[in-house]
C-alpha cells in the first residue's frame, strides 16, 4: 500500500502540473479558501480566549470581594475550552502540528517520508469521516433529550464544535495531502 | 482477526498518523464490535467537561506562552547568572534552575529548550564547560520542573485520574527538588574538572538583575499561596497568572504588543491546547471501554500469578513507563495509559498521587532517553549536534535522573510528606 502510494506520488510529482492542471487549480483553489477559513478561525479564538480570561477573572474577583460569583459562569467558560481546544485542533491540522509518533518516519528517506506522509493523511481522513459521524449522532441525542445547560441553553448547541471540526479535520487532512501530492511549494509555518 | 486488526493500529501509529485518529480507530471499532452506538466515544469528554479544572488548562497553557515569547528567558537566565555565576559549576546550576522554572509554566513541549538553549548553550562554551557536558545538561534540563506547579501534565493527571490536584501540586516540590539537586551536585563535581574562571559575586550587578526580573520572581509565590492559603483555587489562581503575566508582558515591561503578538499568541497556545484535547476527546471514550470490558483487571489477574508485591509491581511500571515516555509525548502517554493503569495500581496499593508524581516523573526521564526521546531530537535540531552525539552526552545526566527515580518511586514518603503536611 505504502509502495503504491510511493508510486503514485512520484509518477504524480513529476508530471504533476502537465497531467493534472485542472486538479492543481482546484486544489489551489480550495487552499485559499481554506487561508480564509483560517484567518476566521484564528480570530475566534482571540475572541472567545479573551472572553475567557475576562469571565474567569473577574469571577475571581467577584468571589473574593464581592462574595458573589456569576452562577453559569463556570459552566459557561468549560463549554468555552472546548470551542476554543477543538477550534484549535482544525488549526493543528492544517499547520500538521498534530501529536504523532514520528520517530519512524523521521529516520526513513526522505521520499519515503513523504509518501507515508500522504497515505497516513488519507487513512486519518477516513477515520475521521467515522468520527465527525460519531459525533453528530452524538449531537442528536442531546437534542433528543433536550437537556439544558443555563438560562435555557441546549446542551447541543454548545456541542455543534465537535461535528463541525472533525468535519474540517477531514477536509484539511485530505487538502494537506493533495498538496503534498502535487507539486506545491510548503506554506511556511 | 482481532490480533491483525491491532497489528493495523499499531502500525498506522508507528507510521506517523496523528495520534487522535489512531485512538479514534481504536474507539470506534471496538464500539462497533460491541454494538454500542459510536457516538458513545464523546460521552467521556463531556464528563471531563463538567470538571473545574478543565479552564486551568488553556489559561495556564497561554500564559506559558506569553512567558515563552517575551524577554522572560533573558532576564531569567541573566537573574540566575547574577546570583549564581560566582559559585564553582555555577553556570550549570543557572541552567538547571532557569529551565526547571521554565518548564514548570510551559509544561514539557520543547519550548524550554528552544527558548532557553540559545541563550545558555553558548554561555556554557564561553564559560569553557566542555561541548558534551553543556549538550547533556541542556538536553536533560528540557524536562526539568515538569513536577512543580503549576506544570500541564500535573493538571491532566489530576483530571484523569480524578486526584486532588491541590495535593498533586505540593506532592512534586520534593521528588522535583530532589532531581535538581542531583543534577546540581554532578555539574558541580564535573566543573572542576574544566578549567572554569571564577566570577566574584557582583552586588551591584545582582541587584541590577533582580530589579529587572522583579515582576517575574513573585509569580510562583503568588500561584502557591494563593492557592494554599485558601485565597484562591486552582482554576482561579490561572486565571490571576494570566492576567498578571498579559498586564506585565504588554503594559509594564513592553515585551509585547497587543495587536501584533497577544492574538498570534493565543493562537499558537489553543493549537496546542487542541492537540491535547482533541486526543482526550478520542482517547477518553476508548479507554472507559476498556474500563466496562474488564481490561485493566485481566491484566491485573495474569499479573496477580506472577506479581505478588507492590515493589515488583513498581519495578514493572517503572521499565514500561520509561518506554511510553520514550515513544510518545508526555500528554497522550498521561490520556491513553493512565486510566489504564490506574485500577491495577489500586490493587497494589499504590497512594493515587504517588503514582501520579512515578508516572510524570518516568515520561520526562523518557523524553531524553535515547535513542527516540523526543528532546535529543529538539536539542538536535536547536544545537545543529548529530542526534548520535547528544545520545552520548545525555547518558550521565540520565544515569543520574534514574538514581533520583528510584528514590522517587520507593520512597513514597518523597511526594506525599508535603501534601499530608496540609491535610492536617
Amino acid at each position: 500500500m505504502a509502495l503504491l502510494c510511493y508510486l503514485l506520488s512520484d509518477c504524480i510529482f513529476r508530471h504533476g502540473s502537465t497531467l493534472f492542471p485542472l486538479l492543481f487549480y482546484i486544489v489551489r483553489f480550495l487552499r485559499q479558501i481554506d487561508g480564509y477559513l483560517a484567518k476566521l478561525e484564528s480570530g475566534f479564538i482571540t475572541l472567545i480566549l479573551s472572553l475567557m480570561i475576562f469571565l474567569s477573572f473577574g469571577q475571581v474577583i467577584l468571589r473574593n470581594f464581592f462574595n458573589e460569583s456569576i452562577l453559569w459562569g463556570d459552566i459557561f467558560l468549560r463549554q468555552m475550552v472546548l470551542w476554543v481546544g477543538f477550534t484549535g485542533a482544525s488549526l493543528a491540522t492544517r499547520e500538521r502540528r498534530h501529536i504523532a509518533i514520528d520517530f519512524l518516519p523521521n529516520i526513513l528517506p526522505a521520499t519515503w517520508q513523504q509518501s507515508i506522509g500522504i497515505f497516513t493523511k488519507f487513512c486519518a481522513a477516513v477515520i475521521c469521516i467515522f468520527l465527525a459521524q460519531a459525533a453528530w449522532s452524538f449531537v442528536a441525542y442531546e437534542r433528543e433529550a433536550e437537556s439544558v445547560l443555563f438560562l435555557n441553553l441546549p446542551v447541543w448547541i454548545f456541542q455543534i464544535v465537535l461535528p463541525y471540526s472533525f468535519i474540517l479535520i477531514t477536509l484539511r487532512f485530505i487538502l494537506s495531502a493533495f498538496e503534498d501530492l502535487l507539486p506545491f511549494k510548503r506554506e511556511s509555518r | 482477526m482481532t490480533l491483525l486488526i491491532v497489528g493495523v493500529i499499531v502500525l498506522l501509529a508507528f507510521l506517523g498518523t496523528p495520534l487522535f485518529a489512531v485512538i479514534g480507530l481504536a474507539g470506534l471499532i471496538s464500539f462497533h464490535t460491541a454494538e454500542i452506538d459510536s457516538a458513545a466515544i464523546f460521552i467521556e469528554l463531556y464528563r471531563i467537561a463538567g470538571s473545574p479544572t478543565l479552564i486551568a488548562i488553556p489559561l495556564f497553557t497561554f500564559a506559558g506562552f506569553i512567558l515563552a515569547n517575551g524577554k522572560t528567558p533573558e532576564r531569567l537566565a541573566r537573574l540566575s547568572q547574577a546570583i549564581l555565576g560566582g559559585i564553582p559549576g555555577g553556570v550549570s546550576l543557572v541552567v538547571l534552575v532557569a529551565c526547571a522554572f521554565f518548564t514548570a509554566f510551559t509544561g514539557a513541549s520543547g519550548v524550554t529548550i528552544i527558548a532557553l538553549g540559545g541563550l545558555l548553550y553558548p554561555l556554557m562554551l564561553k564559560e569553557m564547560y566542555s561541548k558534551d557536558f553543556s549538550l547533556g545538561l541542556m538536553t536533560s534540563s528540557g524536562s526539568l520542573g515538569l513536577l512543580f506547579p503549576p506544570s500541564l501534565p500535573l493538571i491532566l493527571y489530576a483530571l484523569i485520574a480524578q486526584v486532588s490536584i491541590d495535593h498533586l501540586f505540593l506532592a512534586g516540590i520534593i521528588p522535583g527538588l530532589l532531581m535538581i539537586f542531583l543534577l546540581a551536585l554532578y555539574s558541580i563535581s564535573q566543573s572542576r574538572t574544566f578549567k572554569i574562571n571564577l566570577h566574584s559575586f557582583d552586588g551591584k550587578d545582582a541587584l541590577s538583575a533582580i530589579r529587572e526580573a522583579g515582576w517575574e520572581i513573585p509569580l510562583p509565590f503568588i500561584i502557591l499561596i494563593g492557592i494554599y492559603s485558601g485565597i484562591f483555587t486552582v482554576t482561579e489562581a490561572a486565571a490571576v497568572t494570566v492576567v498578571y503575566v498579559s498586564v506585565v508582558a504588554i503594559c509594564v515591561n513592553r515585551d509585547l504588543h497587543p495587536i501584533k503578538d497577544i492574538p498570534r499568541l493565543m493562537r499558537e497556545s489553543m493549537v496546542l491546547v487542541g492537540t491535547i484535547l482533541i486526543i482526550l476527546g478520542t482517547a477518553m471514550g476508548f479507554t472507559s471501554y476498556l474500563i466496562d470490558e474488564q481490561v485493566p483487571m485481566q491484566i491485573l489477574d495474569v499479573m496477580k500469578q506472577h506479581i505478588s508485591n507492590k515493589v515488583t509491581f513498581l519495578i514493572l511500571l517503572n521499565i514500561f513507563l520509561l518506554a511510553v515516555g520514550c515513544m510518545m509525548d508526555i500528554f497522550s502517554a498521561i490520556i491513553v495509559v493512565v486510566p489504564l493503569v490506574v485500577p491495577i495500581a489500586k490493587s497494589y496499593g499504590v497512594d493515587m498521587v504517588h503514582l501520579g508524581i512515578i508516572f510524570l516523573t518516568n515520561l520526562e526521564i523518557g523524553y531524553s532517553t535515547p535513542p527516540i526521546g523526543i528532546n535529543l531530537f529538539i536539542s538536535s535540531s536547536r544545537f545543529s549536534e548529530p542526534v548520535v552525539t547528544l545520545y552520548r552526552a545525555v547518558l550521565p545526566f540520565l544515569g543520574l535522573r534514574l538514581i533520583g527515580l528510584v528514590f522517587i518511586t520507593y520512597l513514597p514518603i518523597l511526594s506525599l510528606f508535603i501534601p499530608q503536611l496540609f491535610e492536617r
